[in-house]
């Protein structure tokens, strides 16, 4: 118990080392005179003892010296170290060479000095260089109280608002909490952005596209109070705003239009769930809501079918999982589609990696493997799909409206109208057969070919009415989505095995969160599970929600790991401002849009990204946001604005662009590419094909779009530039660019004035400011040697060479930093 | 740190925070790659950068040929006289609780095999070119897997997990050594099939994305087809490229001076003139016309069967002579090729013929080249077949127990390793299941299995996850 609570205060510390040293400047000192001494003192000793035999080429008794982890593992006997416990240090007690047993060095005792160092190292919490990377697993039985005290399990707590000395920077309380953390490091906030990075910076963040030139203007002149406001609350009421933000919650729900995995078959409904999920942005639905839904839509009241079908579309986020549809065991898939469920659901709302606790109790975080099954009861009785036989399938939701529905009802009546005619025809041919065969005679196998002809074509006439009019019965709209079935407590599977039972746990909450809501016996109990996510009280589904809109307003998160926040996540490097953010979103009553406008008309957010050489030195990371963090567009936004700039992008919303029907391969064995993407339409419609994803997705650092992935990385590789130098997209919008530039053509204009003007437009288009001088001197430079260069080669006409000379100029800006990074 | 030299085994992704703070200070990336080049991790400016192994590397390069489908081990290179003899009885031991389809009896190989090399080793008439390699080649009769669909298995091949995204073992192989050519991507997979996992079987998942592998085709276009993709420019010529990346180094200057020095905006500057090298060494790589006659007919490019086969291994070859750290080849037609349910003998006597003079040509060029002693080439299908007849002339998938075999770089030659039983159904001698398989070929290209690890959602995670154990016996 004792060793339990040090090691979490040793983990708690050695998390908030990994966070960097200016965020506990005190703790980092201790830690870096302990690690001197481990270098100074116990390395040497180490090394000249023990590493022959339990070092990186031999590992005696599967014990190693030479990696923290090593020895805090252990050998076959238990942890060599156990930081802060002598006694209960294994190397110890086989230095002392007490026990007849166990003694080492094997040769010679080392001196009581050197015993003393190591004594000494231990009582200190071990402190060692591979500390950061290094986390102690539980080794006995969950101590629930203790676990409770984790910092993320605690109720969110908001602080009173924090004294600053520079109180003219903050505009609202967010920037107290922000420059706090600045002051006690010495730091300054940049100075507020110029309204041209602004504009563009916010139209990015909350459509997904750049200002126009018109827009840019307006915002730039407009010199009346209230200006930036305004411009959040056109961009709020944009349609386009549930396109960008609607987005990311499709990483957080691993949307796809295909399984992936094993069989690649077309998920052709899920587009409805796309559809809701940017219809539930723009209505601002809120979160709370927006979680009962997805959870148990199914289950809550509607008063019409138009609300019915919506709320069971969105239960398609159960539902969207990548499955083995192949799986021969079909008790292990239905289990593996429970976890899979369990898995999204706990790393997505709140942030905890429940699905760990599948096959033992949770190694770091406070799951029993009886949590686990109780919660999977949870999913297995709710039914995801409809034959588990290969392949199988899941099970689709009927969406019709009631025209739809009375219009494939009238289609039906009349094939079957058709149908009966044809039996009454039957019967009545066939008695009028037996009458003309005499009494005894019996029907011969074969009728018809007996019948008049006149019946024959009757006959005839009927059935092809009937394939006509079964053709021409419409398909009923479906959805992906579950529905409760059989209520059932499921038993603990020893080891994840399903071939191994042990006793069944009734279906409930975690138990490490008190005042959950019990299950009711009759339902699946998804309705519970939603109410208690959505409790106020829940301590993780706000402030995981209040992080993730953080997270994709600013690039990175209070909690870089924006889904764990279990113990081997990342700590906060501003738990107050998380709670203050938490507890704002609560008042909020989940309002997202209300997030946006409070983050938003913070000066925080509101900074430049100008570098500082003093503040790169003190906080090279800009954890503690000293400028406004640079960073790149996301894929979508990158061939979005492209497409825009280029007077290319297809505005229309909503509906399917799959040409591969439902359940049907998106690749099967023959590894033929059905998949297109040539479309003008926005990113968010193309569809998302698991394991074959558009080339500029996976280039650009989409989601993989089959786990959750709530804070996308940010690679600079070689492939990336090769698609941005040679691909069909970059060569269309570099060439819809030069031509509207081309457009502007001033009749008489002298030619330097219009090509001037032209590279005026081009800057204003694609960076929203004129270009410098220099930047004018230089480019006009390009474009003459592109055509001196060209012309000396070939002899085409001279305007279709000063074209492809501005179709080049425009591909460099369109692929350059400033295009392609948002300040 | 005195021990540096030691504790180098640990190779991580140099730390992100102390670069940046270096960047600040102003020792800019000349420093670092002075950093970097001691202590042998990846540089953000050049992650391919060739690394030190953490144990003495036997072979640098893999090659990787995969036979999609599952090849028959018991029709192959896995000779059970008892098969024969008991053509038609029922198998006297259960047959795996899960199944993929139902089979019946025990079926004798229609294939007569006889010994080769020195020892005299039992292959099947199938493979006779390759037979005559023998004694260059490590058998491994006893690896077995876990699922017994082809998308499964695929996955759990080439990933280690047959349910989850994990990076493949090339990616792995790239991250833990960097490739020997800064002007090619470090993994390349030509003409892969698309389905049964796809993508995910030469992804990176949460490995940084340069180490995910670069496709050349695919498995439903011939292998003349295969090139790497958006390499070439329909607009533009190199000098005006040129010219264009010139003024591009320019532009992108200008958002520096705003910035301060980026890493990221330093890196996207660079990527783009190793691009621009790249478009003009991957078409070099990719035109084989300078090759003897005499090499292709090694590889049997002089005929109609072997020819598209021939040219995805003489294509291994010359991106393994330049560096490349990990090259797969794929045999997979727009059928899923190796999976005769029916119809066994002339659907192998067909795809043995397509490749069986390819592999033979690769291994003896490889030789004649010293390439064969520091590259390491493994084939393999997803699974076996069972020796239970499916219906009356075909087998059915196998992942209980099945045959690879390894050349070269540092495995014994000539030898065999494990058994099945005596039926060839299941594993039976020194079982090697996947992870082990992947420890072991980790291990042979200097690589502890337990130590390349990737911390991502705060797991470290490892290519044989919780397992695997290096077969230490087939080490040369």
């Amino acid at each position: 118990m004792q060793r339990c609570s040090r090691l979490l205060v040793l983990l708690i510390l050695l998390l908030v080392a990994g966070q960097g040293p200016l965020l506990q400047a005190q703790s980092a000192a201790e830690d870096e005179e302990g690690i001197r001494f481990f270098e100074k003192e116990i390395r040497p000793l180490l090394v000249e003892h023990c590493y022959k035999c339990h070092g990186p080429k031999k590992q005696e008794s599967d014990l190693r010296v030479d990696t923290l982890q090593g020895m805090l593992d252990g050998g076959g006997t238990g942890p060599a170290v156990v930081p802060g416990e002598p006694q209960q240090s294994l190397m110890l007690h086989a230095l002392d060479y007490q026990d007849e047993e166990l003694q080492m060095p094997p040769d010679e005792r080392l001196s009581d000095r050197q015993i003393a160092s190591i004594t000494r190292w231990i009582e200190t919490g071990a402190p060692h260089p591979e500390a950061k990377g290094v986390v102690v697993p539980r080794r006995e039985a969950i101590n629930w109280e203790s676990a409770r005290k984790f910092w993320s399990l605690q109720p969110v707590h908001d602080s009173d608002q924090p004294v600053v000395k520079s109180r003219r920077w903050p505009s609202n309380s967010i920037d107290y909490f922000v420059l706090q953390k600045l002051e006690q490091q010495g730091l300054k906030p940049a100075a507020e952005a110029d309204r041209g990075s602004l504009i563009r910076r916010a139209s990015l963040d909350l459509i997904g596209l750049p200002p126009t030139v018109s827009e840019v203007r307006l915002f730039v002149e407009d010199r009346q109070s209230g200006a930036y406001q305004r411009l959040l609350e056109r961009l709020l009421a944009s349609p386009h705003y549930g396109e960008r933000w609607g987005r990311f919650w499709l990483d957080v729900a691993r949307y796809a239009d295909s399984n992936g995995l094993d069989e690649n078959i077309a998920h052709g409904n899920a587009w409805r769930y796309r559809d809701y999920v940017i219809a539930a942005f723009n209505d601002d639905v809120p979160y709370d809501r927006f979680l009962h839904e997805q959870l148990a839509g199914d289950l809550l009241s509607s008063d019409n079918p138009a609300t019915r079908a919506r709320l069971v579309t969105a239960t398609g986020f159960l539902s969207l999982g990548p499955k083995v549809l192949a799986e021969g065991d079909q008790v292990k898939m239905e289990m593996d589609i429970i976890d899979e469920q369990l898995d999204t659901i706990g790393r997505s709302l709140i942030g905890l990696t429940i699905g760990c606790a599948r096959c033992h109790d949770h190694k770091f975080d406070p799951f029993s493997t009886k949590d686990y099954y109780a919660l999977a009861g949870i999913l297995k009785s709710t039914q995801t799909m409809e034959s588990f036989a290969r392949i199988a399938r899941w099970h689709e939701h009927e969406v019709a409206t009631p025209e739809q529905q009375q219009l494939f009802d009238d289609a039906r009546l009349k094939v079957s109208q058709t149908n009966v005619a044809i039996s009454e025809l039957l019967v009545k041919a066939n008695q009028q057969l037996l009458a003309k065969l005499g009494k005894d005679a019996n029907l011969p196998e074969k009728p018809e070919p007996q019948y008049p002809q006149e019946i024959r074509d009757q006959l005839a006439k009927l059935r092809q009415d009937a394939l006509t009019l079964e053709a021409a019965v419409p398909s009923l709209p479906t959805a992906m989505g579950v529905k409760d079935q059989d209520a059932t407590d499921l038993a603990v599977h020893v080891r994840g095995s399903h071939l191994k039972l042990g006793d069944v746990v009734p279906r409930r909450m975690p138990q490490v969160f008190n005042d959950a809501p019990a299950v009711d016996g009759e339902s699946s109990g998804r309705l519970q599970l939603a109410e208690w996510l959505t409790s106020p009280q829940h301590p993780l589904t706000s402030r995981v929600m209040a992080n993730r809109i953080w997270r994709w307003h600013f690039g990175q998160g209070l909690v870089s790991s924006a889904d764990n926040f279990g113990r081997l996540g990342a700590a906060p490097t501003h738990p107050q401002l998380l709670d203050h953010l938490a507890a704002g979103f609560l008042k909020r009553d989940w309002s997202i849009k209300e997030m946006h406008r409070w983050i938003m008309s913070s000066s925080s957010y509101r900074m430049s990204s100008q570098y500082d050489a003093g503040s790169q030195a003190v906080d090279p990371e800009n954890l503690l946001l000293w400028r406004f963090p640079l960073r790149r567009l996301e894929a979508e936004s990158l061939r979005d604005s492209l497409l825009a700039v280029s007077g290319l992008l297809d505005p229309s919303m909503g509906g399917s662009m799959l040409h591969v029907g439902n359940r049907e391969f998106f690749f099967d064995h023959t590894s033929i590419d059905k998949t297109k993407y040539d479309s003008p339409r926005r990113s968010v419609y193309l569809p998302v094909v698991r394991n074959h994803l558009y080339d500029l997705f996976s280039l650009f650092d989409y989601s993989d779009a089959s786990v959750i992935n709530g804070s996308r990385t940010t690679s600079t590789i070689a492939p990336q530039a090769l698609f941005l130098m040679n691909s069909e997209l970059i060569e269309r919008v570099s060439s819809g660019l030069a031509d509207r530039l081309l457009e502007l053509d001033h009749a008489g204009a002298h030619p330097d004035r219009l090509r001037r003007e032209r590279l005026l437009q081009l800057y204003l288009i694609a960076y929203g400011r004129p270009p410098e001088r220099r930047e004018l001197d230089r480019d006009q430079r390009f474009l003459s040697s592109f055509l001196q260069q060209y012309t000396s080669t070939h002899s085409d006409q001279p305007m279709s060479v000063g074209r492809q000379a501005w179709q080049a100029l425009c591909q460099v800006i369109l692929v350059s930093n400033e295009f392609v990074y948002i300040r | 740190m005195t021990e540096s030299s030691e504790q180098s085994q640990l190779l991580p992704l140099l730390n992100r925070r102390r670069m940046l703070k270096q960047s600040a200070i102003g020792f800019g990336h000349l420093a670092f790659s002075a950093m970097l080049a001691r202590q042998a991790v990846a540089d953000p400016l050049h992650p391919l950068a060739a690394r030190r192994p953490h144990l003495p590397a036997r072979a640098k390069r893999v090659i990787f040929l995969f036979m999609k489908g599952g090849p028959s081990h018991l029709d192959t290179f896995d000779y059970k006289p008892k098969l024969m003899a008991d053509d038609g009885k029922e198998l006297p031991f259960d047959k795996p609780r899960v199944q993929f389809a139902k089979t019946g009896t025990l079926l004798k190989s229609p294939w007569k095999f006889r010994p080769y090399g020195e020892d005299g080793m039992m292959v099947s008439e199938l493979f006779p070119n390759v037979a005559r390699q023998v004694d260059n080649i490590c058998f491994l009769h006893s690896v077995h897997g876990t699922n017994a669909a082809h998308g499964g298995a695929l996955l759990k091949l080439h990933t280690g997990s047959d349910n989850f995204v994990r990076p493949s073992m090339g990616s792995w192989i790239t991250y833990g050594l960097g490739s020997e050519n800064q002007d090619l991507p470090g993994f390349i997979t030509i003409c892969p099939t698309l389905a049964h996992g796809g993508v995910k079987n030469w992804g990176s998942a949460f490995l940084p994305a340069e180490f995910q592998g670069t496709p050349l085709g695919n498995a439903s276009r011939p292998s003349t087809e295969a090139r790497v993709k958006y390499a070439r420019n329909r607009w533009l010529n190199r000098s005006q490229q040129r010219m264009q990346l010139d003024l591009l180094a320019d532009v992108n200057k200008q958002i520096l001076r705003e910035a301060g020095p980026a890493l990221d905006l330093e890196a996207r500057i660079n990527s783009f003139e190793l691009a621009f090298r790249m478009q003009s060494s991957m078409p070099a790589v990719e035109d084989i016309s300078r090759e003897t006659a005499q090499t292709l007919q090694l590889y049997g490019m002089d005929e109609e069967i072997t020819q598209d086969f021939g040219r995805q291994c003489l294509l291994a070859r010359r991106f393994a002579e330049r560096g490349v750290r990990f090259i797969q080849v794929t045999h997979s037609d727009s059928k899923v090729q190796w999976d005769q349910h029916s119809d066994l003998e002339a659907g192998h006597n067909k795809n043995a013929l397509e490749v069986d003079k390819p592999i033979a040509g690769l291994l003896i060029d490889l030789k004649q080249r010293g390439l064969l002693e520091d590259t390491l080439v493994m084939w393999s299908g997803e699974f076996g077949r069972t020796p239970t007849a499916q219906g009356s002339n075909g087998r059915d998938h196998n992942p209980e127990g099945f045959t690879v075999w390894m050349a070269g770089g540092g495995v014994k030659a000539g030898y065999r390793h494990g058994a099945t039983d005596e039926y060839g159904y299941f594993a039976a001698e020194k079982k090697m299941d996947v992870h082990d398989l992947h420890a072991t070929l980790l291990h042979l290209v200097g690589l502890d299995h337990e130590q390349l690890t990737h911390r991502y959602a705060g797991r470290d995670f490892r290519l044989t996850d919780v397992s695997g154990k290096v077969h230490r016996e087939i080490l040369a």
